[in-house]
This record gives C-alpha cells, sequence and structure tokens, in this order.
C-alpha cells in the first residue's frame, strides 16, 4: 500500500474519513462524501528520446451537502481541511435555490463483474519504459517518418463514495495509456489507445499506426469542393458525433430548451437501423457500477431503432423535474461537482464493410468542439483523410474542410464498420456516410 | 544516488469559487480548496518529475520526493540543458475592487442581474456562469532563486438561446479580467447576447468557398493565437512540428503583419514571472512580416536558440510547457471602412467559437460565432455557422490590411492537457482568398 500525500494512508482511510465528515456534518440534512486517491508514473518522449519521467501522488475530497431543500458542495485536496471543506459546503447550500429533493440514495446491489482495473497491473517507471520501446518498435515500420512526440502512463485510482443513507461504495480503476506524435516532412500522424488492463494496451500498433498516417499522408493532393461519401473513423465519428449527441441527450439540456431533441420524444431521429446507448457495464475506460450521485449505473437505450427513447439524467436534474435518475452523474461539474453525463456512449446498427467503394476517408478532424451544440451545424478541417476505393488508399487529401449537420447525417447513415474502440467515455465504430459536403480547392 | 544537477518546486495553494445560474435558478454557489504542487529534478540526461497534493514543506517529505524523482530521471535518454535566463519578478498590475472583498450574496446579485437582462422576448433559456480562483505561488530552486506571489482572477460568461421558425440559436458573452470585478458595469452583456441569438433566428446558412475575408478583432484575435502563435512555441519548434521552424529572418507574411506576445500586458494572460522563475518580457514573434523569435522555455532555448524565454507555464502540479500570455496583431493604419471598400465582395466573420491547429502540418480551423455578407463594400445580410480554414504560410501573406482599432479579447488555451488563461487580440484584417466553411 502506498503512503500517501500528507501522511494520509490510502486507500483504508477513505472510508473511515468519509465517515468521520458525515458524523461531524450536524448542520446539515444529509451529506455526502466523495473521495478519490491515485497515484500514477509516466515517459514522454522528446523526438525518439525519453526527455521527461515523471510521477505522482493525488487525493481529492469532494463533499456534498442537503439542507432544507438545498444544495451545497465543495472540495479540497488536503485531507487536513476537511473542516473548511465541510464548511464550505454548508455555506454554499445557502445561496442555492430550493429545489425538489427525494434524499440521496440507500445502499443498493451494485451489477458484480464490472471489470475497472487490472489486479496484475505494475506501475513502474521502468514498465512505462518498456511501453515507450514498443511505441518506437512500431513507429520503425514506416522510417520515412520521423517521431516527433508521445508517452506512456500507467495510473492508479482508488475512488469511495458515502452518504449519509448508508450508501457506501468503493471502486479500483487502473488505466494505462500509449501514445505517438509522427511526422514526414509536413504530414503529421498522431494515435493513442488508453486501457484499463496492461495486456490490452498495444503501443507497438499505436506506434505503428501514427507512424503509418504521417508516411500515408505525405504527398497530398487537392480534391475538388463537391458532395463525396465520407467514412469517419471511429476517432472522427466519437469527435465529431458523440460529443454534439450527449448534448443533446442530456435531461438538463432538455429542460433547459438547449436540446435538439427537446420536443422529440417518440419521434424517428436517426436511421430506423440506428440505436444509441450507455453501456457503464461492458469493458471500456469509463465503466463504472455505480454513478457519481452513488446511484448504481445501468445500460440506458436512448434511441432505439431510430426512436428517440429517454434522456440521460442525474439525481439532481431527475428530482427537480419529476424523473427518474438515470445513472449517469459524473464528476464534470464546477468544483468536480456531479453533472449529467456519459459513462460509455454507443451506437449500434446496420454493419457493413464501410471501406466498399469509393470514398474520402477521414481518420480525424481539427476543431470538433466548434460545432454548435444546439443545432448540430459544424464545419470542420480534416486531419489525415483520403481518397479511397474499396480500401485501397489512392490519395491523401492536403487540405479540405467536412461541413454538414450531424442530426442530419444521422438520419442517413450508409453503414457501421466492425472496428468499435474506446475513446474516453464512448465507444464508437468507423462510421460511413453518403453525400456530405467537402469543401476543397 | 545521483546529485540532482538542478531541482525547483512550484507550490500553488488557493481557493475557486463558482456561480451557476440556469434560467433564473441559482444551482450551484460556493468555494473548493486546492494545494498542489511540482517539484522538477534535473538528472545526468532528462527531467524526472514528481507531482504531489497536499504538499508541506516542513514535514520533510521534500528529502524522500527529490530521491523519487531522481529515480525517475535515470530512465531518460534526452540530454536536456537549460540556458542562462535573467530572474526577476514584476509587479501585479493594480486591482481596483477585488472580488475578494465583496461577499457571496453580492456576486450572485449582480451575476443575476447580467442573466436577467438576456431574459427578453424571444429567449427561451439563459445561462450565466462566474468563477473567481485566487492563488499562490511560492518557487524555490537549488539555484537559491525564491519568489511568492498571490494573484486573483474572476469572469463570467452568459449565454442566450432563442428559439423560433423551427430552430435554436444561441448568442454567448464573456468578460474576464484580473485588474477588476468583472460583473461590475457588465450587465449590457446579457442584452447583447439576447440580441444576437434573436438576429441569428432570421440568418441564412452561408456558401462556403474562397472569398475575401474581414476578420473582426476577436476572430482576428484568435487567428493570431491558433495559426501564428502555436507554431512559434519553442517546443514545437524543437520536436520538428511546427512549420515555422527554420524560418526565422525570413518573410513570412505580407508586410502589414506583426505578431506580438507580450506577458507584461495587464492582461488576462498576465503573469508576473513564469512557472520556472525567469523574467517575463515581450516577445515580437512576427515584425512586419518577418518571423523575428519564437517564444521559450530555459529548455527550449538551450536547444533551439532565436527567441526569448519566460513563457513556460504550468497548471498546478502539472509540468509547465511553453505557453501563450497576450498574443495580438499589432495595429495598421486602415479604418473599418478602407478595409470593407478594398473587399468588395466576401464575408465578415465576427466572434469567436474557439479553433484548433495542426501546427506541423501548418493548418488551422477556427469558428465564427456569425457573419455578414459583404456585397459592393457593404455589411448585408447576416450568416451563422461560418467557419474558416487554411493553411498558416499562405494565410499570413493573404492579410493585405490591418485597421487601427486593435482589441484584446480573454479566452483559455488547452495544450498538453493543460488549460490557460490567456488573451487574444487584434484590429481588423483583411484576408484575402480565404477558405470559409458554410453549409450552402
Amino acid at each position: 500500500m502506498c503512503k500517501g500525500p500528507g501522511g494520509f494512508s490510502l486507500p483504508e482511510d477513505s472510508m473511515a474519513l468519509a465517515d468521520l465528515i458525515i458524523r461531524a456534518a450536524k448542520e446539515a440534512d444529509e451529506t455526502e462524501v466523495y473521495i478519490s486517491s491515485g497515484r500514477q508514473i509516466s515517459a514522454e518522449l522528446k523526438r525518439n528520446l525519453i526527455g521527461i519521467s515523471s510521477g505522482g501522488e493525488s487525493l481529492g475530497i469532494a463533499i456534498r451537502i442537503v439542507k432544507d431543500n438545498r444544495i451545497g458542495a465543495s472540495s479540497t485536496n488536503n485531507p487536513g481541511m476537511w473542516r473548511e471543506c465541510l464548511d464550505a459546503a454548508v455555506e454554499s447550500a445557502r445561496f442555492a435555490d430550493t429545489q425538489e429533493w427525494g434524499g440521496m440514495p440507500g445502499q443498493a446491489e451494485l451489477k458484480a463483474g464490472i471489470h475497472t482495473h487490472d489486479p496484475d497491473f505494475v506501475i513502474s517507471a521502468d514498465c512505462a519504459e518498456g511501453l515507450i520501446e514498443d511505441l518506437l518498435c512500431g513507429a520503425d515500420e514506416y522510417p520515412s517518418a520521423d517521431v516527433a512526440g508521445g508517452g506512456a502512463s500507467l495510473s492508479y485510482g482508488e475512488i469511495s463514495i458515502a452518504n449519509t443513507s448508508g450508501a457506501g461504495y468503493s471502486m479500483k480503476r487502473t488505466l494505462a495509456s500509449a501514445s505517438l506524435e509522427a511526422i514526414r516532412e509536413q504530414s503529421t500522424g498522431y494515435e493513442f489507445d488508453t486501457t484499463v488492463n496492461i495486456r490490452d494496451l498495444d503501443p507497438r500498433k499505436t506506434g505503428e499506426k501514427a507512424a503509418f498516417l504521417a508516411s500515408e499522408s505525405h504527398g497530398a493532393g487537392e480534391i475538388e469542393t463537391g458532395r463525396y461519401d465520407v467514412i469517419l473513423s471511429p476517432l472522427a465519428a466519437s469527435e465529431l458525433v458523440g460529443g454534439i449527441v450527449s448534448s443533446a441527450l442530456s435531461g438538463k439540456n432538455l429542460h433547459a430548451g438547449r436540446s435538439y431533441f427537446d420536443g422529440k420524444l417518440g419521434e424517428t431521429v436517426t436511421d430506423e437501423r440506428l440505436s444509441i446507448y450507455d453501456d457503464p457495464h461492458s469493458d471500456s475506460t469509463g465503466c463504472s457500477p455505480f454513478d457519481a450521485d452513488a446511484v448504481p449505473t445501468r445500460v440506458n437505450r436512448f434511441i432505439s431503432g431510430g426512436v428517440l427513447e429517454s434522456f440521460a439524467y442525474d439525481m439532481k436534474t431527475a428530482y427537480r423535474y419529476g424523473e427518474e435518475t438515470t445513472g449517469n452523474a459524473t464528476r464534470s461539474g464546477p468544483g468536480g461537482a456531479p453533472a449529467i453525463g456519459m459513462h460509455n456512449l454507443k451506437i449500434e446498427g446496420a454493419r457493413g464493410d464501410q471501406m466498399a467503394g469509393r470514398g474520402v476517408l477521414v481518420h480525424s478532424v481539427v476543431g470538433a468542439h466548434t460545432a454548435n451544440p444546439l443545432t448540430g451545424d459544424f464545419s470542420v478541417e480534416l486531419s489525415n483523410a483520403f481518397v479511397v476505393d474499396d480500401g485501397t488508399f489512392e490519395m491523401p487529401v492536403r487540405s479540405a474542410m467536412l461541413s454538414g449537420n450531424v442530426f442530419s447525417m444521422l438520419k442517413e447513415t450508409a453503414c457501421l464498420g466492425t472496428d468499435d474502440r474506446n475513446i474516453g467515455n464512448m465507444t464508437f465504430p468507423s462510421i460511413r456516410f453518403n453525400n456530405l459536403h467537402i469543401i476543397g480547392k | 544516488m545521483q546529485e540532482p544537477r538542478y531541482y525547483d518546486i512550484r507550490h500553488v495553494r488557493g481557493s475557486s469559487t463558482h456561480i451557476d445560474i440556469d434560467n433564473g435558478v441559482v444551482e450551484s454557489a460556493g468555494t473548493s480548496f486546492f494545494d498542489t504542487a511540482l517539484i522538477r529534478v534535473l538528472g545526468n540526461k532528462g527531467w524526472g518529475i514528481y507531482s504531489v497534493d497536499n504538499f508541506d514543506p516542513e514535514s520533510g517529505s521534500l528529502d524522500r520526493i527529490l530521491e523519487d524523482a531522481t529515480a525517475l530521471a535515470s530512465i531518460t535518454r534526452e540530454e536536456v540543458e537549460l540556458a542562462p535566463v535573467k530572474q526577476a519578478t514584476i509587479k501585479m498590475p493594480p486591482c481596483t475592487d477585488s472580488p475578494l472583498d465583496l461577499d457571496m450574496e453580492e456576486k450572485t446579485s449582480m451575476l443575476s442581474a447580467v442573466e436577467k437582462a438576456a431574459k427578453i422576448p424571444g429567449i427561451g433559456n439563459t445561462r450565466a456562469q462566474y468563477s473567481e480562483s485566487s492563488k499562490t505561488v511560492s518557487f524555490d530552486d537549488s539555484c537559491g532563486n525564491e519568489f511568492d506571489y498571490a494573484m486573483t482572477r474572476n469572469g463570467f460568461s452568459i449565454l442566450a438561446v432563442a428559439s423560433g421558425n423551427g430552430s435554436m440559436q444561441m448568442g454567448r458573452e464573456r468578460y474576464h479580467t484580473i485588474t477588476g470585478f468583472s460583473l461590475k458595469g457588465h450587465e449590457d452583456l446579457g442584452r447583447k447576447a439576447a440580441e444576437t441569438a434573436i438576429s441569428l433566428l432570421d440568418a441564412g446558412a452561408a456558401k462556403g468557398g474562397r472569398m475575401n475575408a474581414v476578420l473582426d478583432p476577436e476572430l482576428a484575435g484568435v487567428f493570431a493565437h491558433e495559426a501564428v502563435g502555436h507554431a512559434s512555441e519553442g517546443d514545437l519548434v524543437k520536436e520538428g512540428i511546427s512549420v515555422l521552424k527554420g524560418h526565422i529572418g525570413e518573410e513570412i507574411g505580407s508586410p502589414v503583419v506583426t505578431v506580438v506576445d507580450d506577458p507584461t500586458l495587464p492582461e488576462w494572460g498576465f503573469m508576473p514571472v513564469d512557472d520556472e522563475g525567469t523574467a517575463v518580457e515581450r516577445t515580437m514573434i512576427i515584425e512586419n512580416g518577418v518571423l523575428r523569435n519564437f517564444m521559450h522555455s530555459r529548455e527550449t532555448l538551450a536547444v533551439v536558440g532565436d527567441g526569448i524565454a519566460g513563457h513556460a507555464r504550468g497548471e498546478p502540479g502539472m509540468v509547465p510547457v511553453v505557453r501563450m500570455s497576450n498574443t495580438f496583431i499589432e495595429n495598421g493604419d486602415s479604418s473599418f471602412e478602407e478595409i470593407l471598400a478594398e473587399c468588395k465582395d466576401g464575408i465578415y466573420l465576427k466572434g469567436s467559437r474557439g479553433g484548433q491547429v495542426d501546427p506541423g502540418r501548418g493548418v488551422f480551423q477556427f469558428n465564427a460565432e456569425y457573419g455578414y455578407i459583404i456585397r459592393d463594400g457593404e455589411c448585408r445580410e447576416m450568416v451563422r455557422d461560418v467557419s474558416l480554414s487554411g493553411e498558416i504560410m499562405q494565410t499570413l501573406h493573404g492579410i493585405v490590411l490591418a485597421g487601427d482599432d486593435l482589441t484584446l479579447n480573454a479566452g483559455f488555451c488547452g495544450k498538453s492537457g493543460q488549460t490557460m488563461p490567456v488573451s487574444d487580440g487584434s484590429p481588423h484584417v483583411l484576408l484575402k482568398d480565404a477558405v470559409v466553411g458554410g453549409h450552402v
């Protein structure tokens, strides 16, 4: 067991500290304590040499209280300051408006067998160095590309949450990641991967893919402005489609009048073959048996067969609008407070050979965050795009913009590939779309 | 155990306060606390770095951390050298009306006033958010350099959503400052955001393609930041992923283009000293079209040269990397009317929804909040969802006129997993033959 920051022994002390805070919170009607602690080691490449090797210990304590139907919150990373943090949470509740509140959740049975950590995980500089060697080895497959940078990291964390209703859960999380950036003259390529199990990480493949992208993008040509069939890689699809769809599926955005799906419940909103759902139980870096409200997670089908069936809720939003929480609270609000988020958003539909026929294959896009979340309109620059024909790379595309509307696109998907890839809190396959607008030469 | 060649400790403590008002409801308002230190050790070759929450310099844990960091450094292979630099701290700009003197009640009621101002007919939803961060930075290194400073930042944003014509549009305004209280005297921004959202309901989609574009100071500032600034960061030049590498002294843009990064200005990107103790100074990146300087840390200056150190910045507990501060295109001498007349037919792009760059490829993209079609030198109908992309080098030659109305805007820049407060700005500029993304 590692010795944590400030002599705080991790993680056995977490539940004891949570109990101490809950008992001390006499002014509050209800109290919740969330404690995260962890350590990590990483190695960073500067060109093809390790330039930085770093380690660290982290600790976070977040306290949420409810008093007279007002919610207050605060956080600190100093366990010695928990009293000040508790006072700040109580003070914070004074300023929040009252809201409908039905109490914090009690202890429930959690879904068993969710794989959030790897028991064989070793956090050491040597292990990080080994991952780096594999990355470089993979990149060597394309000697025309130079390694510009990259890195590998290994982290272990433990999360504990407890509240006055008697819920108390803990979870271990391990993450291994590797990334590489390569360049051939002015053609760049970047690839990365993050996994729960160290054995699932394939740094050699990641390195090889980054070098391939830089190498294959060399000698790019212009394409004419026009309409093209476009294949978005799992990365491009999650960047462009995932963020916009997640925002529109938020129950908070729905009730605030900020969701494109407002008023469309029960309507067909996508291609009838598509289903979009959050699956916190299958293997992914976002999988979890309980959410940030200490509510057991569940699989939520938001869109089934093209029909909009439900929205994502956390406890606070659900109580306010008379809905049921869907276990979609994540620590993404101000000061690390819970807010609605996805654990592992997935898309299902007609699978096929997305590479069949002619099209423009897009590995990633530049500027996905500038898309309009209300309307779904976007225009982004392509990155590592290629004209392809039946899977053959015919020509790398030098510079072009893709513009369109995410929601219109989802009504006209040609097919989904079978190359599902977990990226953060989403797992997406390649998606082929017909007839999209590309602004080229 | 090898003795480190150098080490430094940057310990940051403080608190952050936020208020979130959504459609008239105070969703949350509170204060959180942070305390994080980063210890950097330069081993035989490269860096060994250790970050620790809740660091107590008196506890004797430093020796153990230095030892751990030195052990980490043993796997590094890159031979890191640090350039000698001037180490000094400049004075904090004077702050009138510090937010620290006001209580939460006053702040909440002032934010609420901004939000109410946005509630005009046609607006369905409004959201106002205030954030404030107050930190104390303590630095010392193995060469005996030591400094402490305290700094408070605050700002707010207001979002207004209009619905009608079967469509939804948004208007957003924000204001951030280090020299006063952001909410004081800015209720009008609520109404401005609302009016933009309502106007956009009737705006058409822009026709994409190559055309002349007039960029307003905010969007041209994003260009200065994304297209020029990032490619001039010494770490990207060092690692060979900047198109500007090897072009010092060359004419890379039109003579009207002068781009500066100046951390000493009392703007949102101000810092009294950088995060490795180096004195900050104004850095001329491009002077009349000629590339003059890169922005550096001590390490990148030693390798690359051709530039100025004092640009290393890190979030609390995170490794300092080369970052921008206040980045802007200098004033030219054209009036806005002259710029429109010279543009003749094209598009006027206003505001920013953000941008991104691939500095190695030299390609950037950013999105305007809205625009106007320019016909015969006059602004005509409003258009929505317009973006601009292009190649850095080509675009720098395409800027043919710069206005005389330089304005800086506060924002946040993400790089290496860290978010930094920056400002960027420009006068109005005319960009010939720009690639504009639209939807028709």
